[in-house]
Formats: structure tokens, sequence, C-alpha cells
């Protein structure tokens, strides 16, 4: 039953709990909106100032479409603004020489225009103490006395509406128009050239093992503890249980001598077999089963089915909450394990690498890929985003007391 | 179908403990309705569970048929049963639930099907049979635990207060179905329960438990009518046998039994069943009324001498009949240290003694009026209080 108050307290109460509740979501979400923003984004938006959230490209144009002689590109033509025009210019030739007038009755302006442009006067300036040749160059239909300051390489931007409005500027000082583009080879380019598949690969591989090796064993031993009475039980499950408090730091020097001795350093044995057996997924299977009516079993019993049915039949499918919990906590244990893949597997060997090793070895590696190491993030991240929202259905059904009064 | 057969079979739980069941010699015939009733923790449950087979048998032999059971497990015996709590499997539908001992049993699954069909088409449940139990109501539920029993045709069932979760007028249309169905069936049927009336109105032979050991075990209207000690005497019938502690005095031809001022002549009848009374004369004993043994003056025509004046405390209007609630100031009649007719939660106080008398609808009594009442004392029991067991 709900509670619903009304009144106009309540409702400021409610609009408090509402933007408290808004807000945290906010501050929870953003990182991974960023992330996923920066893993759609090429390899020159990454570093836009300021950052944007949504993935950009530069504006192109098919040099067919640009009415001008002489295009030697195939390429799409990038699109330039310029702040004195509403046209779109595109950037025909990005190396043309460029000479820079500066007129001479205001030396800090300058004017950047084509090589050729200009015509010498004959005159001569003295600048800083060094001579300069006069030029009357045309700026808008009018005729200035300049200078020519120097000599450089820029680009060379027709009009698309105006053909005949060419202009020659430095590329670095023009707006490069942008669109909406989302850069999706980031991904094939991490899982393919940076290897991130094989590590795909490896990473469902050992977790698959691990999760099912745990269900597995964990629906054994629970059982066995809940409902099989044993000379001992008792205390080996203390002793089982205890095993739980031990940080797994603890562990890792034996463990490590342990696979050295079987042999499987550098092994993906080595991530799998020693997990596939779980004290907590034990302890948290016995708790459930001991929660199942005592009755539904011996129902069963009456029913004379076998202890192994009566497990798989009967049990099991009511612990499917109790399961998908241990599932998840084992998949999420599995897949973002690090350590001791890192311990375990040799560097220098990238068909042994699970993802989390291969996102670590992508961060130090390409750190200016960023787009690459986020896409790489977000592959390793959606498998279990995936897991959890299947599987939070079980964890909020409430099933094994429905069968009773 | 099969006879169960107790041989001072006796239970005893790890950790030590008075014995749960002791000694328990039982003979329940092919096809009997036996009901097994008591307060709670009488062994009635342990009992039916050892039938079963979810409890070790520590002593003596339990068979059912010629076939000796103590080290056979529940699932070799041939018996079904159905818990109080029905214990359906919740996420199988009404169908897998009664086919799931069939299933088990490897039987064909056309055969399966038609057997569950048939046993649902009997208990009414064809309608829901691909729903789950917890889409059921609880006299639903009830049928198809009922069901998974009916369906393997065992031997025996074995019902453990099957109907003690459900709402008091489905109690009453169940209860007449079980007998029913196991008129219809005929078979034997072991049938637990704490309930008196569920115990009287349902089987053809009624086990009185207590503490373990078996009290009595007759007819319902046998218990009724000659129970074989206090225990039963006090547990049998609602309300309850009032126990008096009198004394008997007056003379060898007609006795009187004194208690609390009032004096109550005891009738012949009496004395032809209970002769040792007039031995008795000046000893205590304990007197036992049922309430329907009390009449309104002039009722029936009984002698000035069994005529009483009583302080009702309390007069209950039931319609047909009315409850009139005294209390005498004699102490209690005890059991083994115990108040005889204590239940939970009852807090009488052990110097004084409650009793309920019925009379006839007809007569308006108000409560605090005093009143003058017959005694049929012709059908009175009497006790030893130290023994518990009648006089003879």
């Amino acid at each position: 039953m709900s509670v619903r108050r009304k009144g106009p307290r309540a409702t400021i109460v409610r609009i408090f709990t509402y933007l408290c509740l808004v807000s945290v979501a906010v501050i929870v979400v953003f990182p991974f909106v960023v992330a996923f923003a920066t893993s759609t984004k090429n390899s020159q938006d990454i570093f836009n100032y300021p950052p944007t959230l949504i993935p950009k490209e530069p504006q192109t144009v098919d040099p067919a479409e640009v009415a001008f002689p002489d295009i030697d590109a195939d390429e799409p033509l990038p699109l330039y603004a310029f702040p004195d025009s509403d046209t779109r210019f595109a950037l025909v030739d990005n190396d043309v020489s460029v000479a820079e007038f500066r007129p001479l009755d205001d030396v800090d302006r300058i004017i950047r225009l084509d090589v050729t442009s200009g015509e010498k006067t004959g005159e001569v300036v003295i600048i800083d103490g060094a001579e300069e040749d006069v030029f009357v160059i045309e700026v808008d239909g009018i005729n200035i006395e300049a200078y020519r300051s120097r000599l450089t390489s820029g680009g060379q931007f027709v009009s698309l509406d105006d053909p005949t409005d060419v202009r020659v500027e430095l590329v670095n000082v023009v707006e490069p128009l942008q669109q909406f583009g989302p850069r999706l080879e980031n991904f094939e380019e991490v899982l393919i050239d940076k290897e991130l598949g094989r590590s795909l690969t490896n990473t469902v591989l050992v977790t698959i093992a691990v999760v099912s090796g745990q269900i597995l064993t964990s629906i054994l031993g629970g059982y066995a503890f809940a409902r099989i009475k044993f000379k001992g039980s008792g205390s080996l499950f203390l002793l089982y249980l205890g095993s739980v408090m031990v940080p797994f730091v603890v562990l890792i020097i034996p463990l490590f001598q342990l696979m050295l001795q079987v042999g499987w350093l550098d092994n993906l044995s080595a991530l799998i077999i020693p997990f596939m057996f779980s004290a907590y997924g034990t302890f948290l299977m016995r708790q459930f089963f001991i929660s199942i009516p005592i009755e539904i079993e011996e129902a069963a019993l009456l029913d004379n089915a076998s202890r192994w049915k009566i497990l798989w039949r009967i049990m099991v499918p009511l612990a499917r909450p109790a399961i998908a919990t241990l599932a998840t906590f084992g998949f999420l244990y599995a897949w973002n394990s690090f350590f001791w893949p890192l311990v375990i597997i040799n560097s220098g060997n990238p068909d042994g690498r699970v993802l989390s090793l291969a996102l670590s070895t992508l961060g130090g590696r390409s750190s200016t890929d960023l787009n690459l190491v986020f896409a790489g993030a977000m592959i390793a991240m959606t498998p279990p985003i995936l897991v959890f929202l299947f599987a939070q259905r079980y964890f909020v059904e409430n099933s094994a007391s429905s069968g009773l009064k | 179908m099969a006879e169960v057969t107790f041989r001072s079979v006796s239970k005893q739980y790890d950790g030590g403990g008075p014995k749960a069941v002791h000694d328990l010699e039982l003979d329940i015939k092919d096809g009997e309705f036996m009901v097994l009733v008591g307060p709670s923790g009488c062994g009635k449950s342990t009992a039916l569970r050892m039938i079963a087979g979810l409890e070790e048998i520590t002593e003596g032999e339990l068979r059912i048929g010629d076939r000796l059971v103590n080290d056979v497990p529940p699932g070799d015996r041939d018996i079904a049963m159905v818990f109080q709590n029905y214990a359906l499997y919740p996420h199988m539908t009404v169908r897998e639930n009664i086919g799931f001992a069939l299933e088990v049993a490897k039987v064909k699954k056309a055969e399966i099907k038609a057997r569950t069909e048939e046993a649902a088409e009997m208990l009414g449940l064809t309608e829901y049979l691909d729903r789950l139990p917890k889409a059921l109501s609880g006299g639903q539920r009830q049928r198809v635990a009922m069901g998974r029993a009916i369906v393997r045709s065992p031997q025996v069932f074995l019902m453990d207060e099957p109907l003690s979760n459900l709402d008091a007028k489905l109690r009453v249309q169940m209860r007449s179905e079980i007998i029913q169905i196991q008129k219809r069936l005929d078979t034997t049927m072991v049938y637990v329960t704490h309930d008196q009336i569920e115990a009287m109105t349902m089987g053809h032979r009624v086990a009185v438990m207590r503490l373990g050991v078996l009290q009595q075990v007759a007819h319902p209207q046998e218990l009724y009518q000659r129970p074989a000690n206090l225990f039963v005497a006090a547990f049998i019938g609602s309300p309850a046998m009032n126990l008096i502690n009198v004394t008997l005095g007056g003379t060898a031809e007609r006795p009187t039994a004194s208690f609390a001022g009032h004096t109550l002549a005891i009738d012949e009848g009496a004395i032809e069943r209970y002769p040792q009374i007039v031995d008795r004369i000046g000893s205590s004993v304990v007197l036992g009324l049922r309430p329907e043994h009390f009449s309104m003056e002039g009722d029936f025509d009984l002698p000035d001498d069994q005529i009483v004046e009583f302080k009702i405390e309390l007069a209950e209007a039931m319609g047909a009949e009315a409850h009139l609630h005294i209390t005498l100031d004699v102490p209690v009649v005890e059991l083994d240290g115990q108040p005889v007719s204590a239940e939970d939660g009852d807090e009488t106080p052990l110097s004084t003694t409650k009793i309920i008398a019925r009379i006839d609808g007809i007569h308006f009594v108000t409560s605090g009026e005093n009143l003058r009442l017959g005694v049929k004392t012709h059908l009175a029991h009497f006790f030893d209080p130290d023994t518990g067991l009648p006089l003879s």
C-alpha cells in the first residue's frame, strides 16, 4: 500500500526530494556520459576546447561541387567560416604561399594575400631599422600602400556561393565548420587494431567459466550445508565461512606458488580454476536453501524424489533469486578482476590478456588516443550493465514463500 | 491400502529431554479414518511423521501392512501426506504439482495427464490446472495438496492439521469433503489435529495423546461418554467437561457431593456405573459434569436435592442454548501439578474453579443473577483425584 500525502507542505517536500535525487543521479551518471561521448569522438575532437558532450566532425564538401579550377584533391574539402562573410569557404589548397602585408598607416594590421598579389611601387620604407619595399595592394576594392612583413604558407579558401571570392589565410586562424559526427569506427579500431577483441574473448571465457563453476559448486555445497546432516558439518561450515574473512592480498603469494607448481603461470586456467569455488557463494546459497520450508522438501521425499532430483527440480528453481545474485556478483568480480591477471599473465603475452589488463595497457600506451581508451572502456562496461539489467528483476522477486499459506 | 501398526514405538529426539512419543501401541485398521488428537506437544505429529518416515523411530516396530518400515525411506513407503502449510512446489503449476510424484515414478506422460485430470476433477480443480499455487486461494491450495496425495493411490494417507490454515467456514466444508474422499477411496487415513471438533466429527476412531503417551483410542462417541481418564474427559467436548473437586457424603442409598457450600445428591444411574462411590463416602473425588448435564429448574423432573443455586457470572446467549459461566470457590482440579483444563493464556486463579452450564436457549438469563439449576447427576462422571482414572 502506498501512502501519498497531500497539501502544499508535502509538495515542497516532494520537490525537494526529487531535486536531491536528480542532482545525485546527475553527478553519478555524468562520468558515464562523458566517457560515452568521448568514445565516439574523433582524434581531433577530443582535444577541442571547450570540450563538448556531442561528438563533432569537420563539415566537408565534395571537390566536384566547388567551382574552382585545378583542385588536386580527391578527398572531401573541409569547410571554414570567415568572420566577415556568411558563406562557407572550402579549403581548396592548404599549402600555398602567403604574403603578409602591413598597411603603412596601420602597421599592426595584418593582411594576408596570395604571394602574387601586390605591386611594388619602387619606394622603400624603414621599419625597425630595416628597409622594406612598398607595395600597393587592393583590399575590398581600395588600394592601400603596405609593406610585406613576411612570406609563409597557408590555405586557399573559396566561397561556395561565390567562386570569385578566393581568399588566402593561415588555416589555424580560420574557424573550421563542424557538424554532429560520431566516430563509431573507434570501436572497431580498438577491437581489431588494438587487439582488444582477443582480450574480450578471454574475459568472456574466463567469466563464463568462473560464474558457472561458482554457481555449480555453491549450489552443491550450500545444499549440503543446509540440509544434509553429517558429522562436523557445523564446524566445517564455520571454517569455510571464516575463509571469507581472509583478504585476497594475503593469498596472492601462496596462490602464485601453487600456480607455479601446477604450471599454470601465464595461463587462463590460473584465472579460472582457483575462482570456481566461492565460500561466499556457498554461504549465500546455504542461507537461501535454509529459508525454503522443509515441508516442501519432505513432500518431495514422500513423492519418492531422490536428493539429486529434489535439488535440481525443487530447490534450484526456488533459489533463482539467490542464484541471480550470486551470478551477478561472480560476474562482476570475474569481469573486473585486474590484480590477479596482472600477476599471472606475462605483460608480453597479448593472447593471454584479459580486458582489464588490455585496458590498462591501452591507457598507458595510447593515452593520446583518449577516444580509443574510452571506446575500450565502453566495451568493457556494457556486458556488466546488461547483466545487471537482466538479473535485477530476480533481486526483487520474492518467490519461495508463495507456495505456502 | 493397508493397516498401520505401532508396536511399543518410542521417539527420543537428539539432545535428551522426555520422549516425544512413549511406548505407542496403536493398530490402525485397513480403510480406517484414524484421528490423532491432543494439545500441542503431545506427540501426535511426531507419530504421524514416523509413519511418513520423516522421523526416525528410536525404539519399537512400525508396520505398514505386513511390512516392517522402521528403516524404509519415505519415498518407498507408498504413503502420501498433506502438510499443514500444504508444501506445494511454488514454481510448478497445479498440474505439475499433482503429477510430480508420477513423474518421479516415470509413469507415461499420457497416464500422468489422465490421472492428474481425474484427481483434479474429483477436487474441482480442473479449471485451475495451469495456475501457479500463488494464484490460488487457501482452500484451493489445500485441494491441490489433497490432489497430490490422491493421484498416487497410496496405501495410507497422512494429514497433518490440513485445515488449520483455513477460515472457519471453509474448514467445515473441507471437513466433509475429506470425509467423503476417504469414504470414496476407502484408503487408510491418519489425520492429526489439535481441534477436538475435527476429531469428533471426522474419525472412525480417535486416539487422544498427551505428553507422548496415548491416553485412549475409541469411537468419538465412546470417548465422549466414557473418557478413560481426567485428561480425556477435559480434552474432549466443547465447552469442556466441568471438573470439580468434591467431597462425597450422605448415605450409601443417597450419596452426595459437596463443594463450595453446595450439596448435590448423586443419582442411582451414576452409582450403577461407579459403584465405588459408596465406598468413598467421606473422601475427596473429582466430579465431572458436562455442560449439558445442567438444566434450568423445572425443565426436567429432577428431585429437589439435585437442584443447586448458583450465582451466574456471565450468561452467553447462543441462540439455541445459553452458556452460563459460574465460578466455584474450590481449588481447581489438577493433573500432574497442572490445572487440568488450562489452555494457553488462561489465567484462572488456582483457588477457584470455573464451570460452564448449558441450558435451553428459551430461558432469558442475565449476568449476575442467582439461578437454581438442576443437575443430571445420573450422567455424571467420577474420577480418582490422585490417579486421574475413573472410579470403578
